[in-house]
């Protein structure tokens, strides 16, 4: 007993082996379920039994064979990895300005990053030039990187937590009304482009548009990741992390541009979504009963890309043929999720 | 006095934005010695120790720490010759009292942060020797202010550094656990060579646990040595500005003025 009390495990002492186990066991299984369901449902129902054949390639000449490799496996790649990138985004903003409310939505960075994509958009196809997903995500970091300077000023001035939230959704506000002031001045070829695209959806990705998401998600996840230790000790404050030999600037930079580069990647693909960012690891951390980088930053990539598979299924067959807009089904199921973080922090503080 | 001298300042002027505050700051501290500093509220001991650890920067002089200036250590060496214990509160979220002391193994593990059975057993002597293994599965938010600093001085024992650095560490405390603290300190300077400094509200207090006394006041250090010498009526009331007779510092008695 003493033996047990003494030796633990080395991944720190609130990270419980079996619960962990549970928590990754239950991500795998949602994982395949829903994207089985993602593959299955649709305008075109493909039978269950038959998802697996033709993804192993069977039946190449079939319409199901071209409803799931050309329109539903593209999407259900896009919308996990995007919905992994939105919460690892949501858990280093929350970890930067130690507020579990930040994401990189409501803090107006996606916003942000929209503006800067529209712009380029209507510049380059109103040249009638082409516009490549590289550009698209290059665009979006670009934006999403201006939005974060100017939430960095104004959080060098404000302490309030709450307050900080106010002025990133006023960012938000001012970067969307000038993107819909492009869009009415935009001529119409552009139109039909944006408006989509500015409302959110992970329709719309071909192969090559996820070969290069695949590249910037995976890269800048596997980063994230090796920064658990440093995040790990950040979460007692600045001060108490450079004690321990972290060196602050270059952390706060890597945070920053780590976290920018994910939301931007997922706005240059799907647009704006809410609420992914901050419901998912919010989720994540109760489930694991810990708030330790390690375990918690693959829970929050798998979580964010089972959120969001399922909030795409719903979005596209609850009212089908009528799509509905991603967000809107995020905000319906991550708001509530807010919500109750805000009632727990007020009855903590008594 | 062969012991190593583990900090030292030389003529160090600290301030905030350029604007020098105090200045002429020397301080010698050698391996198992306990330095204090005290002084009014707002004096700028907070200043001083800010200064040493490179929170602030210092506006002149020099800090050495193991003879090495400060300004030339990385901050992973640094983390190896220091630790601190600070006053501020934190908020963490769903971490163990274990987690928190085990962040003070941070500069010895690999890339991960992953802990070795070593640096389980070295939190496990540090939260025994504050008395805190038995909070060690308890959340850090819900447990007691006093109980909380306890836990941020095992952290700094953990850390196994030659200078741990206190910032009005008794904050939040009460006699029973003032008294603990200052025990543990003691115990910690004499088995493990270390060196403490720390700022100190409770004169009585510090007069029992200091090896060596500096008194701040406006511009610089008023007064400086051993206790025997700083908790004398003519240092102390001059250093508070205290008319004669109404505290005597050895005993701690005070007179209040006749209603």
């Amino acid at each position: 007993m003493q033996r047990q009390n003494e030796i633990d495990d080395g991944f720190g002492r609130s990270v419980k082996h079996r619960r962990v186990v549970v928590v990754f066991s239950a991500i795998a299984v949602l994982l395949v379920a829903l994207a089985t369901l993602n593959l299955c449902i649709g305008s075109l129902g493909v039978p269950f039994e038959e998802v697996w054949p033709i993804l192993f390639g069977q039946g190449a000449d079939s319409t199901n064979y071209q409803v799931i490799w050309n329109i539903r496996l593209p999407r259900l790649i896009a919308a996990a990895l995007l919905g992994g990138a939105l919460a690892l985004s949501g858990f280093l903003l929350q970890t930067f300005f130690n507020n579990p409310i930040a994401g990189p939505f409501i803090l107006g960075i996606s916003s942000g990053a929209k503006l800067v994509v529209a712009l380029t958009m209507i510049v380059i196809v109103g040249s009638s030039g082409v516009m490549t997903s590289g550009m698209m995500i290059v665009s979006a970091f670009v934006g999403s990187l201006i939005a974060m300077v100017f939430v960095l000023l104004v959080s060098r001035r404000i302490n309030s937590m709450s307050m900080l939230i106010v002025a990133g959704v006023m960012i938000g506000y001012i970067c969307s009304a000038a993107t819909d002031f492009l869009i009415t001045f935009a001529s119409d070829a552009n139109i039909v482009n944006l408006k989509n695209w500015s409302l959110g959806s992970f329709s719309g990705a071909n192969w090559n548009d996820i070969g290069i998401m695949t590249v910037v998600v995976v890269a800048a996840s596997i980063a994230v990741f090796f920064l658990s230790k440093p995040i790990g000790a950040f979460q007692l404050g600045e001060q108490y992390a450079r004690s321990m030999g972290v060196n602050i600037r270059v952390f706060r930079i890597a945070l920053i541009l780590l976290s920018s580069l994910l939301a931007a990647t997922v706005t240059a693909f799907a647009g704006p979504i809410s609420f992914v960012g901050i419901a998912v690891p919010h989720i994540i951390k109760r489930a694991l009963g810990t708030s330790k980088p390690l375990v918690v930053i693959p829970g929050a990539f798998f979580g964010g890309a089972i959120f969001c598979l399922f909030c795409d299924l719903i979005a596209r067959s609850v009212f089908a043929p009528t799509e509905v807009s991603i967000s809107a089904v995020t905000a319906i199921f991550g708001a509530p999720v807010v919500i109750s973080i805000l009632l727990k922090r007020e009855k903590a503080r008594r | 006095m062969d012991r190593p001298v583990y900090l030292e300042t030389k003529d160090l002027v600290v301030g905030y934005d350029g604007v020098p505050l105090l200045s002429d700051v020397n301080i010698q501290l050698h391996a198992g010695e306990i330095m204090t500093l005290i002084g009014p509220n707002g004096a700028g001991k907070s200043t001083i120790l800010k200064s040493i650890v490179g929170y602030l920067e210092s506006i002149g002089g020099m800090v050495y720490i193991s003879g090495k200036p400060v300004g030339e250590l990385s901050a992973y060496d640094l983390s190896l010759e220091l630790s601190v214990m600070l006053t501020e509160r934190m908020r963490t979220e769903l971490l163990t009292c274990a987690d928190i002391v085990e962040t003070g193994r941070y500069p010895y593990t690999g890339r991960l942060g992953i802990l070795s059975d070593e640096d389980r057993t070295k939190v496990r002597e540090a939260m025994d020797m504050v008395h805190v293994w038995d909070l060690r599965d308890r959340d850090f938010m819900q447990i007691s202010d006093g109980q909380r600093q306890r836990i941020m001085l095992a952290r700094a024992i953990a850390q196994e550094p030659h200078v741990i650095m206190l910032d009005e560490p008794t904050n939040y405390l009460d006699i029973h656990y003032q008294i603990e603290l200052l025990n543990v300190l003691r115990r910690l300077v004499r088995t493990r060579d270390i060196a403490v400094i720390m700022s100190l509200h409770e004169l009585p207090l510090a007069r029992k646990v200091s090896d060596y006394v500096m008194c701040i006041k406006g511009d610089g250090v008023v007064a400086a040595g051993p206790p025997e010498e700083i908790f004398v009526p003519e240092v102390i009331d001059e250093l508070y500005d205290l008319e004669p007779g109404v505290f005597d510092p050895v005993s701690g008695n005070i007179r209040l003025e006749e209603t």
